[in-house]
């Protein structure tokens, strides 16, 4: 039981290892399930197993997708201010 | 007895807040809601200690890192504590692991300050449609 109790405290006291990459977004996941889970308990009039498992379904992904659109939005602007404006302006006259 | 009545009142949407604020989903367990202060409770500290779990007892920092400190002590009292252990600086943490654990640490108490007023609101309607009864 100590020994359990020991692995347990040292966990929350050294990082875990989480690279640089694209895979570290999904970490967006557990987050907009959180958010969309308590939003929608504040929000029901009455928590039902089923409506309210399926409200918070509804808003998770619509929050994702959302992110995803603005996501992209973003994706794209830094590519036109990156790649096609220089491009275009150093075929102008300036 | 109406100035009476509205001094009571107060006490009971401080104590709300408050009892909110000590355990998330108290405040709601206050006012007889139990199955949304079951849901409250465990989602708020579940992401929490996932925030801690991914950046260890580093990512509170009450020195350098002064405007999340101010979201994650939103949580719950207790988190003045963590922050005490861990303005020792044992416990660094830098990069990803930092800003994953950050942000969901964060968020909770975020959501826990949303169910804080939510409850607070609730315990002012309730009390207000006795009244009008």
């Amino acid at each position: 039981m100590a020994a359990f109790s020991g692995i347990l405290l040292a966990s929350f006291t050294t990082p875990m290892h989480i690279d640089t990459n694209p895979v570290s977004m999904l970490w967006l996941l557990p987050l907009v399930a959180s958010i969309a889970v308590v939003y929608k308990a504040t929000k029901v009039y009455k928590i039902v197993a089923f409506p309210f498992l399926r409200e918070s379904a509804v808003l998770f992904w619509s929050i994702l997708v959302f992110v995803v659109v603005v996501a992209l939005f973003l994706y794209g602007l830094g590519w036109v201010v990156t790649d096609l404006l220089p491009n275009v302006l150093s075929g102008s006259a300036f | 007895m109406a100035q009476s009545w509205k001094d009571h009142h107060n006490l009971f949407l401080v104590a709300t807040g408050l009892l909110a604020w000590l355990v998330p989903g108290g405040g709601h367990f206050l006012l007889n809601e139990r199955r949304r202060a079951a849901v409250i409770f465990v989602v708020v500290v579940l992401t929490f200690l996932v925030g801690l779990y991914v950046g260890s007892i580093g990512i509170i920092d009450p020195v350098g890192a002064k405007p999340w400190y101010a979201a994650q002590i939103m949580n719950s009292p207790m988190v003045y504590f963590l922050g005490r252990v861990s303005a020792t600086g044992k416990y660094p943490v830098y990069g990803r692991p930092n800003e994953i654990g950050q942000i969901y640490t964060s968020t909770a108490g975020l959501l826990n300050l949303l169910c804080i007023v939510n409850a607070v609101y609730l315990a002012h309607l309730r009390k207000t449609e006795k009244t009008d009864d």
